[in-house]
């Protein structure tokens, strides 16, 4: 123990003598383990964020596209007939058409197109219920309702990232011209997660949709179906409750599953900034050898000095292998500290919860440990070989 | 060969036979059969011009060097036979070593260095400290112990050297060209530390071409081609002479 804590000394000495390319040397394992542990935790963190997201849309709605089944040469619609079935089906209690409507340039008010087309803003005549399905509140105003559909009034609801886009204020009386019509903004959505590209749209009711726009029917093109039980059973069933038997008229999918496939597919991503970082510690090792093997020359007369005083060529291996520790235990940690703080910086920033292992934090300065271990072996290899008669210049 | 006799002092350190020879192709034999007792208390001189095998000699005497032939006994031990740490254990505990260009630690402090000579010797910190500090106060430099070499003038940084050299406590102390690199003045007071540390247990032997230096030795050993050409006794008188013959008498 005496002894261990004698080499610790004389390995600190060494090191604090040469404070600048102790530094160096131990940017290497610091940068491979910043960077892996940042890469991890920013992941897990964004991971955890899905799962938190999973969680708060809720994993039993179902959004059924209309595909091609016989019609050809038109948009595949769902019919009022299917959408009644599907409405019917017993674990089902809510479900609301959407039809995307093409083709209408969108600005705020009437001379703005020069300045606005940039923006495609998606039109969609909607079912009532949208919000009430989704789960979505109103950010202010209401939504679309029966007297609009029933009255064919020229009204509409915009998504919340448009409002801002627009500079509405919540309340605001203002219309909003879609291919020079004025429509009435009667309410703001709030942003729906699991649809961002709904953030920035325009919902009027389908009976807008059938007089202004000149849509053959009321009929939707797509369903978010809400199903709190047996959500994968009626996923399933739906393309054939729809079209009966005959040629599917449309494909249903739950999109939280995709989230879910999203959170397997970063750890690809995961995998690769670990070999990125664990390139890095590598390199980080081949520096402090590189480093180390000069400073044995240069200090090759206090080796041999050590050699005279009664040092064994053990003991000088084991003093420069403590070095090379001291370079991987203190770059560990300060890279571990270093990642963290990214990560919490990131998570910080984006609004993520931070999921940071502690074991996982340890883990990676050990292995900086390691590598620098390893790359002390070969300097204190030579440190111990250097016959102190060589290096002392005697006579 | 080891000479008994009960009225002489115990040889702390002894060539026997020793040959060196450097190179592999092109043999170059830098030491040729050479014999050399060293006892206790004995204060002796190595002179010799360049390439007389003089610092070959305080190489092997010093134990940093294996001989190609015969035997170095450190108290007894021939050291041929050790293993490194066993050897570096041996070396450390029994010789102290003074160089020509002082060879102190340049990030260590004073007392740094002469600490470091006591490093793993299952020494408490503060038992190294005070044998430390003992020692710099008997070369005058207790006060200046926490001051780095640079900070030095060459004569204190030899006089730090002597106290790392002495602070062990070893049976002999090996100088080689202590006063090479000073100036007179320096010099004399580095020589005078040296004579105030003979003692009864330790002996004092100094690797020098310096004439008037290996003069003030009680006994000289001259150096030429690899082999002692003569030993002499000095003021000292007999007890160098026990010394003396005990080498010559093997190597003739």
């Amino acid at each position: 123990m005496r002894r261990f804590r004698e080499l610790v000394g004389v390995a600190t000495g060494g090191l604090t003598a040469r404070k600048i390319r102790t530094a160096l040397i131990m940017l290497g394992p610091i940068l491979g383990v910043a960077a892996i542990v940042a890469a991890i935790g920013i992941n897990e963190s964004s991971k955890g964020h899905l799962k938190a997201k999973l969680q708060e849309l809720g994993t039993d709605l179902i959004v059924v596209n209309a595909s091609a089944g016989m019609g050809f040469g038109q948009d595949p619609v769902i019919e009022a007939a299917a959408v009644a079935r599907v409405s019917r089906l017993p674990d089902v209690t809510a479900v609301t058409g959407t039809r995307q409507l093409s083709d209408i340039v969108t600005v705020p008010f009437a001379g703005a197109e020069d300045y606005y087309r940039a923006f495609p803003v998606p039109v969609i005549a909607s079912g009532l219920d949208l919000p009430a399905t989704l789960e979505v509140p109103m950010v202010s105003g209401r939504f679309l309702n029966d007297y609009d559909h029933d009255s064919g009034a020229r009204v509409a609801v915009i998504g919340r990232d448009l409002a801002d886009e627009y500079g509405y204020l919540a309340g605001e009386p203002r219309t909003i011209e879609l291919n020079g019509l004025q429509y009435g903004v009667v309410g703001v959505l709030d942003w729906v997660l699991l649809e961002p590209s709904m953030d920035s749209a325009v919902f009027v009711t389908f009976t807008s949709a059938v007089d202004d726009w000149e849509l053959d029917d009321p009929d939707p093109s797509r369903l978010y179906v809400r199903a709190p039980t047996n959500t994968a059973m009626v996923a399933q069933e739906i393309p054939t409750v729809v079209s009966l038997g005959g040629p599917d008229g449309a494909n249903a999918s739950v999109p939280t599953d995709l989230l879910d496939a999203q959170s397997q597919v970063d750890e690809s991503l995961n995998n690769l900034t670990k070999m990125m970082g664990g390139l890095a510690l590598v390199v980080g090792g081949v520096g402090i050898a590189n480093v180390m093997s000069i400073s044995v020359i240069q200090r090759s007369s206090e080796i041999g000095i050590r050699r005279a005083l009664g040092h064994s060529r053990g003991t000088i291996a084991v003093q420069f292998l403590f070095e090379a520790l001291v370079v991987g235990v203190f770059g560990g940690i300060i890279g571990a500290l270093v990642g963290a703080g990214v990560v919490w910086g990131v998570a910080e920033q984006r609004g993520y919860t931070m999921v940071l292992s502690v074991a996982g934090l340890a883990g990676w300065a050990l292995v900086s440990v390691g590598v620098a271990v390893v790359a002390g072996l070969y300097p204190s290899s030579k440190a111990a070989r250097l016959e102190p008669l060589e290096t002392l210049r005697l006579g | 060969m080891t000479v008994v006799d009960a009225g002489a002092p115990e040889v702390v350190l002894a060539l026997d036979g020793v040959s060196r020879v450097y190179g592999t192709e092109v043999q170059v034999r830098a030491l040729d059969g050479v014999s050399l007792d060293i006892r206790a208390g004995e204060y002796l001189s190595i002179v010799g011009p360049s390439g007389s095998g003089k610092s070959t000699m305080l190489g092997l005497l010093g134990v940093l060097d294996l001989p190609t032939e015969g035997a170095i006994r450190v108290r007894g031990t021939d050291v041929t036979r050790l293993a490194d740490a066993e050897r570096s254990r041996l070396r450390g505990e029994a010789i102290g070593f003074v160089f020509q260009q002082f060879h102190l630690i340049p990030h260590l402090t004073a007392l740094g260095n002469v600490e470091t000579a006591l490093l793993y010797r299952g020494l408490s910190s503060r038992e190294r400290r005070e044998r430390a500090m003992a020692a710099l106060e008997q070369v005058g430099l207790g006060a200046r112990h926490d001051h780095r070499p640079v900070q030095m003038s060459g004569g204190e940084q030899q006089r730090v050297a002597i106290a790392r050299a002495i602070s062990t406590d070893p049976g002999v102390v090996l100088a080689d060209e202590p006063t090479g690199a000073l100036d007179s003045r320096n010099a004399e007071n580095v020589m005078q530390i040296f004579e105030d540390l003979r003692s009864p247990e330790r002996a004092i032997c100094v690797v020098t071409h310096d004439l008037h230096v290996a003069d003030s030795a009680h006994r000289k050993i001259s150096m030429l081609d690899g082999r002692i050409v003569a030993d002499e006794a000095l003021r000292g008188g007999g007890k160098a002479a026990a010394g003396a013959s005990g080498g010559l008498g093997d190597e003739s």
